[in-house]
């Protein structure tokens, strides 16, 4: 007997397993085509599409979309931004939330969300004295830093303000902007009125429009109190800056301004008065005007022989 | 994944926030920066001047300047800054003057301005000269008269 024989001493196998050809479970389609329906929902709505601008842990544009300011134009808001940041953020902050001592808080302001003429008059014409902002008493001087704005960004500053921080109070356009200037600036002479001026005059009109009054003084001779300011803690007059600068010297001042102001006391609180960065906000013209106006100030007569 | 995503996103956040943050505070800086480095320059000079071959007589103006001017800066400021000129002079003390409570009298400014102009003319000979020579012809008439004067009130005394 051979080795290799079949041998009959055990039953053979009726056949070989095969593979023979089975259908797919139907649930395990149905399963995938489940799972791939979901997971396209899924991407549609979490994906953003492949939008650069969506990223964790954004989820879509309009998601995104929500989180921007809910009022006006991207663009205009945008430029809102910018002014906000270059003039009114140093003392109100970037945060809105204002700064003890200087500046009360624009978020959640009630002033914010009044009518446009009486918000556009602080900008405008300042806001000097006693006012409550979110049921706290503020009594500081704001100069009018906005006086120098275009209509255009005034209305962007202060669409800006009215949508930013969780505030929600309506637009402003442009046109809103220049009427409440109107009404605000009823009496300035018209640019037609001051090129007729001669330039101490013209200058005068600067000081007025700027509002440098409010803490130079009438005419700039001074007086506003200036708590712990080294200078007598008074904000100094301006009649004799004839006297110590020369105009390069002048412009040069007010452009920089003065951010932080010696104190008297150096323990003491900081001044609440400080003299702002002007440069940008007052153009050129007006501040050579300017500089004459402060120039004819000085008394007649009053010589120093050195 | 997720987890990646979202880690790698606040990086990036982190990393603009730093940039806008360090870009916004040196805007701050740049208010008067170059006045604070000059100032700062100044000040890390020499305190005192030596008067011992100056005129007698400049003693009481050089008293006078220390005192006053110490309210509010240091000394070394003035006797360390490029304002060398008889007009400078001239009209930075007469800035300094009118600062409410500065305590100082026009008689008494003119003696502190006597002393800073007479001591520049020693001891600032050459950014004089500098000045002078971009200076127009009256400016430049004016501030040599005004030395001459100085000179001419104190020397020998």
């Amino acid at each position: 007997m051979k080795l290799n024989e079949p041998s009959d001493c055990c039953p053979k196998p009726d056949a070989e397993p095969a593979a023979t050809p089975a259908c797919v479970p139907v649930w395990i389609i149905v399963l995938t085509l489940v799972l791939l329906f979901v997971g396209a929902i899924y991407f549609d709505r979490h994906s953003g599409w492949g939008e650069p601008a969506v990223y964790a842990p954004y989820q879509s544009v309009e998601q995104l979309a929500a989180y921007q300011p809910q009022s006006g134009d991207a663009a205009f808001v945008a430029r809102g931004r910018t002014v906000y940041e270059s003039v009114c953020g140093l003392c109100h902050g970037s945060d809105g939330l204002g700064k003890p001592g200087q500046a009360p808080p624009l978020a959640g302001s009630e002033w914010v969300a009044k009518d446009v003429v009486s918000l556009a008059r602080v900008p405008l014409a300042g806001l000097n004295g006693p006012v409550k902002v979110c049921g706290k008493e503020w009594n500081l001087a704001m100069a009018p830093m906005g006086a120098g704005l275009s209509d255009a960004d005034l209305a962007a500053v202060l669409t800006y303000i009215r949508s930013a921080w969780g505030n929600q109070s309506s637009p402003v356009s442009e046109a809103d902007a220049k009427a409440a200037r109107a009404v605000i600036n009823g009496k300035a002479p018209s640019a037609e009125e001051l090129a007729k001026l001669p330039p101490p005059e013209r200058g005068h009109a600067v000081f007025k429009k700027y509002g440098c009054f409010q803490c130079h003084g009438p005419d700039g001779k001074g007086g506003v109190s200036n708590a712990n300011a080294k200078t007598a803690e008074q904000v100094p007059s301006l009649i004799y800056v004839a006297d110590g600068y020369n105009k390069a010297e002048l412009l040069a001042f007010i452009s920089r301004g003065e951010r932080v102001i010696p104190r008297m006391n150096p323990s003491g609180q900081e001044p609440p008065h400080f003299m702002p960065k002007w440069g940008g906000i007052v153009t050129t013209n007006e501040l050579s005007d300017l500089a004459e106006f402060l120039f004819s100030l000085k008394p007649k007569g009053d010589k120093l022989d050195f | 994944m997720k987890k990646l995503i979202s880690s790698r996103t606040l990086l990036l956040a982190a990393t603009a926030l730093a940039l806008v943050g360090a870009g916004a505070a040196r805007a701050e800086d740049t208010l008067d920066a170059a006045t604070k480095a000059r100032i700062e320059a100044f000040e890390k000079g020499p305190a005192t001047i030596d008067i011992s071959k100056y005129p007698a007589a400049l003693k009481d103006n050089y008293d006078l300047f220390s005192q006053k001017c110490t309210q509010c800066h240091k000394l070394s400021r003035p006797i360390n800054s490029d304002y060398c000129l008889p007009s400078e002079w001239s009209r930075y003390v007469k800035r300094m003057m009118r600062k409410p409570g500065s305590g100082i009298s026009s008689s008494e400014a003119k003696q502190i301005y006597e002393f800073l102009a007479y001591d520049s003319s020693l001891r600032k000979k050459a950014s004089i000269d500098a000045k002078l020579a971009k200076a127009t012809p009256e400016d430049k008439t004016a501030d040599e008269a005004k030395i001459k004067e100085v000179h001419d009130k104190y020397d020998g005394k």
